[in-house]
Order: structure tokens, then sequence, then C-alpha cells
């Protein structure tokens, strides 16, 4: 059975990044907390790999200038590691609670935006949004 | 060497200053350690787990410790090291380095060796107090001196108590202080072993240090502390990052994940919001395209559009309908589009009510699809049939979007267009119904496509050299075995799937409804829900400008009155005369006056046929969009939410489905009274006796008015 080309499925992830009110996408490896994919981040690190990026669309790379303007979380690696760790500590009390649990949406609201975290066995897709004008 | 007694006032003196050091530096330890455990460090483990090695290794610690309490004791370097924050937070190491390197059971040495290492630190700093005072020519004194106040100072109770470390090793540290020959010792010192221990000393610094930046980094994780320190630097090269990506893991993760990210920030409600804050505009009252005008209850509100500009641009939309287990899922059915010649031709779209922007699933066909249906009995089922002839089903746990099953095209399935499609039965035993406009019927099992199980070719009773090309089906929920088939000339049919009493299977030829003088456009047989049974009437809308209220015989009494030979036109109850092609009409499912009814002209309509029948309750125009840039075009097809009837989609040729809400008095189980049905009832009395049947008609085949 012929499945979806991966570009396909990558374009709906390009898609939530070009949302209105999306800062930035990241995606994670669970186990090892290393950097898959990101939108909207810069890479700080000079050894990051480029191809983890998403190829920036027109639009997508003058957003990503004004969100590293206006929010604190420009970084893909700082954002990655403190997610990272938040959301093994969460999994930790999750399983603290009850053995057999999993954890299966994160949503933190802050003052300035919201995160949403998609755990998965494998894998974590961080987005970062406004919040909505309240 | 030794003369203790000149110096003991000032020595006292010192050490008061001294005493007040300590004070401050222990004020720190504290400072310190509790950000530590803040960090997520219980204080018992650390002296907890001193314990037991004090009291296992007590032997070889001590021995350790006099070889390197010797050093330390008579050390000039004291001062530095005591100086940095560093000493306070070695004990704490301990501990936390025993929780990293991951139990004490499996490296006794390595923890003995931290322990003696710990101690001696303290020893370093304690004999530092002294030392200041006297700097490096009174070191050679130190013996006596220790001798005499030593235990004084040390088993202070300001300066043993530093946090967790307080009762384990400070208490050892006297014990052994006492019995210990430290003080000798200390008098051997060489230069040689004062550089081993300031390379001990900034061995420990480096491990402490390097500790507290894990514990910073890693935050809160315990388990994590091995990956931490090197987290930031893994970084995935080209080949991984390929392999990832590609991978099907990946890929379903992407799927499922971004649904919900889309879910999440598609819900508008904001659960954060506090009303006491800001002013709030009450948006319901808002009157606008969209909305229709009117009293309250029979407001219809417009609620969502869904609209793809990548795939649903100019694409006609052919079908709509509810899911009937989910009913936030809406499916779509296009027609091909000239823009994107290369997509596949068909396209199913399922739209989710929540987010509008995306479509939850999206299915391809070879061919233009006509008609989709969401299986009944089947949640992930989806079923459609083509222009092409095929009878195709998807399935909404597939990733591909290709159909899973397809009928073949061959001589004994369709070879014609597919436009009415359904699935009748019961949950454990159902047939896919299909018919195509040569007029041929199949019966299809769900499980096998590859043949169909009941075959039917249709023809009109009274031209039999014509096809008879059906447009529209539908069948009674009461009984399965016969359906109604509006057809291209205006004639609604009655027509037997088997052979029965009376009747042969195919179009029954006593009985014709006649009433459309064009093709009609869809067929509603009124749902059975009520206190009353009103499943014998039917709604039908034509392109002749008209909506029509059929009373049906049932198959029986028709057989049981039959006369041979004649043609029985039966008229229609009622007939609403619209100003444009009426494209479908539709029961609500709930409410068993209100149907819903769209038009060429792109208008919804709401009836409620015990209000009036000459004018609609609520008229509506979905909303455009300025951006599409589309004017307003006909509505093609109309489906109501299934469970509750309170929602209703509309779609036509510009391909957009809008979503209305409707009032409380035009859907909703809320509010509904059995009176409703009683009144339909009569109301259908009344009219039933105007609408004869056609002269030739016996009398016998009347069913009486108030009959059932």
């Amino acid at each position: 059975m012929a499945h979806t080309a991966p570009d396909e499925t990558l374009a709906l992830l390009t898609r939530i990044g070009q949302k209105p009110g999306v800062q930035s996408t990241l995606i994670l490896s669970r186990e090892t907390g290393a950097i898959v994919r990101t939108s909207g981040l810069v890479a700080n690190d000079a050894s990051a790999n480029p191809n983890a990026t998403l190829p920036p669309a027109a639009e997508n790379g003058a957003e990503g200038s004004i969100t590293e303007k206006k929010s604190g979380l420009q970084s893909a690696e700082e954002l990655a590691r403190l997610v990272w760790g938040f959301v093994n500590a969460a999994g930790t009390m999750i399983n603290g609670l009850d053995e057999n649990d999993e954890m299966k949406l994160l949503r933190l609201r802050t003052k300035k935006n919201e995160l949403v975290i998609v755990p998965d066995s494998k894998y974590l897709l961080v987005v970062v949004h406004d919040t909505p004008p309240a | 060497m030794s003369d203790p007694r000149s110096r003991a006032a000032a020595i006292e003196e010192k050490r008061a200053k001294l005493l007040a050091i300590k004070r401050e530096r222990e004020q720190r330890n504290r400072d310190l350690q509790s950000s530590r455990q803040s960090l997520g460090h219980t204080p018992g483990e650390g002296s907890g787990y001193s314990t037991p090695i004090r009291t296992t290794d007590r032997k070889d610690i001590d021995n350790l410790v006099n070889a390197l309490v010797g050093q330390g004791r008579s050390s000039s370097t004291g001062p530095r090291d005591g100086a940095s924050p560093a000493r306070g937070s070695r004990p704490q190491s301990l501990g936390s380095g025993g929780q990293l390197s991951g139990g004490d059971a499996t490296s006794p040495i390595r923890t003995n060796g931290r322990v003696v290492q710990m101690v001696s630190s303290q020893t370093q700093t304690m004999s530092t107090d002294d030392t200041v005072t006297y700097n490096e020519p009174a070191l050679p004194k130190a013996k006596p001196e220790v001798a005499m106040y030593s235990r004084a100072v040390q088993t202070s109770e300001e300066w043993t108590p530093p946090g967790q470390q307080s009762t384990g090793v400070g208490d050892d540290t006297v014990d052994w202080e006492g019995q210990s020959t430290s003080p000798r010792t200390s008098k051997r010192i060489s230069k040689r072993e004062r550089e081993r221990e300031d390379e001990i000393r900034t061995n420990i610094r480096r491990e402490v240090e390097e500790e507290l930046k894990a514990l910073q980094l890693g935050g809160t994780d315990a388990l994590g502390g091995t990956a931490e320190p090197n987290f930031p630097s893994r970084t995935l090269n080209d080949d991984e990052l390929k392999a990832v990506t590609s991978s099907e893991d990946f890929l379903d993760f992407i799927e499922r994940s971004s649904k919900v990210i889309e879910r999440a920030l598609e819900t508008e409600y904001d659960i954060l919001k506090d009303y006491a804050l800001g002013s709030m505009i009450d948006e319901e009252d808002e009157d606008g395209y969209g909305t229709s005008k009117g009293k309250k209850g029979r407001r219809v509100k417009e609620v969502a559009q869904f609209y793809s500009e990548r795939w649903s641009k100019k694409r006609t939309i052919t079908s709509l309908d509810f899911s009937p287990k989910f009913p936030e899922l809406i499916l779509a059915s296009y027609t091909k589009s000239p823009l994107h010649p290369h997509d596949p031709t068909g396209l199913l779209q399922v739209w989710n009510i929540h987010t509008p922007s995306t479509p939850e699933y999206t299915f391809h066909s070879p061919s233009d699809i006509c008609v989709a249906k969401f299986s009944p009995f089947h949640p992930n089922l989806i079923l459609g049939g083509t222009y092409s002839g095929q009878v195709l089903l998807w399935d909404t746990r597939s990733r591909n979007p290709a159909p899973v099953q397809r009928t073949p095209l061959t001589g004994s399935g369709h070879t014609h267009p597919i436009y009415c499609l359904d699935i009748v039965g019961t949950q454990n035993a159902h047939n896919i119904i299909s018919a195509s406009t040569d007029g041929v019927v199949c019966g299809w099992s769900v499980d096998m496509l590859a043949q169909p199980q009941e075959g039917l070719e249709l023809q009109a009773p009274d031209k039999k050299t014509e096809d008879c090309s059906p447009t529209a089906i539908a069948f009674s929920e009461a009984d399965p075995t016969y359906f109604l088939a509006g057809t291209e000339e205006g004639s609604i049919y009655t027509c037997h799937r088997y052979d029965r009493a009376g009747a042969k299977a195919g179009v029954d030829q006593r009985v014709v409804y006649r009433g459309h003088t064009a093709p009609v456009m869809s067929i509603d047989f009124h749902p059975q829900r009520g206190p009353l049974d009103l499943g014998d009437l039917v709604l039908s809308s034509s392109v002749d400008w008209s909506v029509k209220l059929w009373r049906v015989k049932p198959p029986a009494s028709v057989a049981a009155g039959g006369t041979t030979g004649n043609i029985h036109a039966v008229k229609p109850l009622l007939e609403i005369a619209r100003e444009d092609l009426v494209y479908d009409a539709r029961w609500n499912p709930v409410r068993p006056s209100v149907f819903a009814a769209v038009d060429g002209a792109g208008t919804l309509e709401l009836w409620d046929l015990n209000l009036d029948v000459e004018v609609p309750v609520a008229k509506v125009v979905p909303s455009e969009d300025s951006a599409r840039g589309l004017a307003r075009r006909g509505l093609n097809k109309v489906a109501w939410e299934k469970n509750e009837g309170k929602k209703v989609a509309v779609g036509g040729l510009d391909g957009v489905v809008t979503l209305f809400e409707v009032g409380a008095d035009l859907g909703g189980t809320e509010g509904v009274k059995a009176e409703e049905w009683a009144k339909l009832k009569r109301a259908v009395g009344r009219w039933d006796p105007k609408s004869a049947v056609v002269a030739g008609a016996s009398a016998g085949m009347f069913s009486p008015v108030n009959g059932r």
C-alpha cells in the first residue's frame, strides 16, 4: 500500500508553522532530546544541522525574524532542552501517579504565549503560539 | 617550636573572629543547600547515605582519612580553599554524586573515596581556621595547639551542622579527631604533599562545579543526569535526519500530532478567560451576512465554512454527510478540478467542525465522486459512487487516501455514473445499494465488492423502450425491501428489490408518483423518531422549481388493492413552488415538520410545515469570503447533523461547505413537543383528500386518510 509521501506529511508541519499566531514549532526525539525539525527558531549553535530547520517559506522567514525580536525563546537548543526536561519531569510525575498511565498532551499557558506539546513514544511536537487575545 | 601560652590571648581573639566568619559561611552553605534541594534532592538522602558507609567501612575510612588529614591539617592553602563556596557544597556533592552514580552498593570504592575526600576537606577547613592565625611560620606549632583546643573548635555547634551532613560526618569528624594521630602527622609536611593536596582540592572543586552545572542545566530530571551534560551538543547529522524524517513512525507521529495541535489551536474558547475583566461584546445579537433575521428560536447562524484553497478550489460539491458516530465530522465529495489536471480526479474531504482550516481526512479516487456517505454501521468506513461507475470504500484508519476497496468496472456491475447510493439493513446484515443512471441497481456486500450480491434493472412501466434513469433514491426505514427512485423525467417510482406477491422485482408497475416535470434531485423519507409514525411522508425536490410532499403507499397495501393493467399516478400532498431550481431538500432528523432546502440561487431555506407551507421560516445565504473572490453560487446539497438536528451543512458549486446552527424552534432535541407530530398528522390529513388520485384510479387504491 502506497503511503503518503514524506513531503506531503511534512507539509502538514509547515502549514502548522504558518498558521496565524504560531511562533515556532519544534520536533524532538523523545529519547535523546535531539532536535529533528524546527521552524521559527534560530539555531544558536553553529554545529546544528541546518537541514533540521524547515525550508523557510517566504512569510515564514519574515515571521521568524519578528518572533525572534519579541519572544525570549529564539534559540532552538535552548527551547529543546527546557521542553525536554519539562516533558520528562511531567512524565515522571504521571508515572508516579499511575504506573499504567501515559501522558498525552501538555498545554502550558504562560502570560505571553502557550506551548502545546504532544508527547509520543518516540517524538515530541512542540508548538509555541500566541494566546488568543484576552 | 612550642610556646602556646604567649599567643593564647591573640588566639582567643582570632577565634571569635573566626566564629563570625564560620557563621557567615554556614549561612552561605545553607542557602546553597536549600537552592540545591529545591532542585529536587531530598535532604535525607545525603545523610542517610553517608551513615552506612561510615559504620561499615569505618576502619578503612579512618585510615584513609588519617593519611589525608595529615596533609590537610598542616596545609597553608586552606584559606584559599575555604573561601570558595564550593567547599560547603562538597558534602552535598556526595549525596548527589551517589544519586547520579546510581546506588551505593554498586560502587563502594568510589563512594568511599568521596567520603574521604569530603571529610578531609572539612578537616582542612577546620585547620584552616587555625592556620590563618599563624600563617606559615607557625605551622610547626600546630601539634600542641590542636591537642589543646581543636576539639572545642571542631565540635562547636555552629560548625558541625551544615545541612544534611551535620549528624553524620560532623560527629564522625569529632570522633576520629579525638583518637586520631592527625596532629602528629601534620608535622610531617612536605612540599610534594602539599602539591598533591592542591591537586586533590582542585579536582574536588572541578567535580563539584561540574555537578552543580549539571544540576542547573538538567533541572529536576534525576534520571537523565548522565545524559544532560552533553545534551545541547546532540545534533543529528544529515543521514540520521533523513532516516528519522522518512521513517514510518515519524510520519505517523506527524500526522497524528498535527491534528491534535490543529484542534488545540483552533479551539476558540479561552478557558483562562476572566469575564470580570474587560467589556464583553455579545456577538449573539449580531445580525448580518450568513445569519438570518427573525425571531430568536428561528434564527439560523453560520458557524463555520470549510474550504481548502489547494483542494476545494474550482470543485463542486456533490454530496454532504454527517458522521452518525462522530457528529463533528462532515464529509464532502467533490468533482474534478480543472485547475489541477494532475491531481486525483475525485476528491473526498472529511471536515471536522472544530478545525475549519484543514480537513481531518482527505481521500481520492480516480474518477469524480458523485455521491458519498458514511457507513451508518461502521464509523470508519466511507462509501462513494463515482462517475465511472465504481462503488468505492474508504477507511479512515488507513493513511492511504486511495479507496481500500472498489468494485470492478465490468458488465456485472455499473458502467454508468452512480448518483445514488445507500446502505440498508442492520448492524450485522447490511448491503450497499447503488443505482447508476442507466437504471442498473446493484446490491453489494461491504466485505466483498468484487461482485454484486444482487442486480436489478429499472424500467419505466410506461416507456419500456427507454432507460429509466434514477437520479435519486430513498429507502424507507420501515421496509428496506423497496425504495423510491426519482428519475430524470420527473416521475418517482416504487422499486422492489425482490420478487414478492403481486409484484416482480424492479419498478412497481402499478404506482407512479407523478408531479415533477423535471429531474428529481432528492427524495427523503420522513425520519421515524417521533411518537407517531409519519414514515410514509416523503419529501422530494426537483429542478422544476418545486418541493413536493408525498404520501407513499406501502407496497403491501398497493399489492392488496392492486388492479392490473392500470398505472395509478399519485399526486403529491403538497406542492411548494420555489423561485429557483431546488437541488436538495431534507427533513430535520428530530423535528417532524421542519425541513431544509437549498436552491440554485444559493439560498438555504428552512421550512416548518406546521407554521407555514408557502413561505420558509428562515432564509439564509452562506457568507462570501472576499478573499476567495467568488460570486454567490448555487447550493447543491444540504445535510443535517443526525443526532440533534441542530446543525445543517450546505455545499454548492463553489466547493465551500458552510455549517449553520439553527435556533431552538427549528432543530435540537430540546423543546420538541409530541403535539408537533399530531399537528403534522392532522395537516397531512387535511391535505390528503384534495390531492386526489388522477382519474382512472380505483377507489381501492386509497388508503384511509387517517388510517395510520
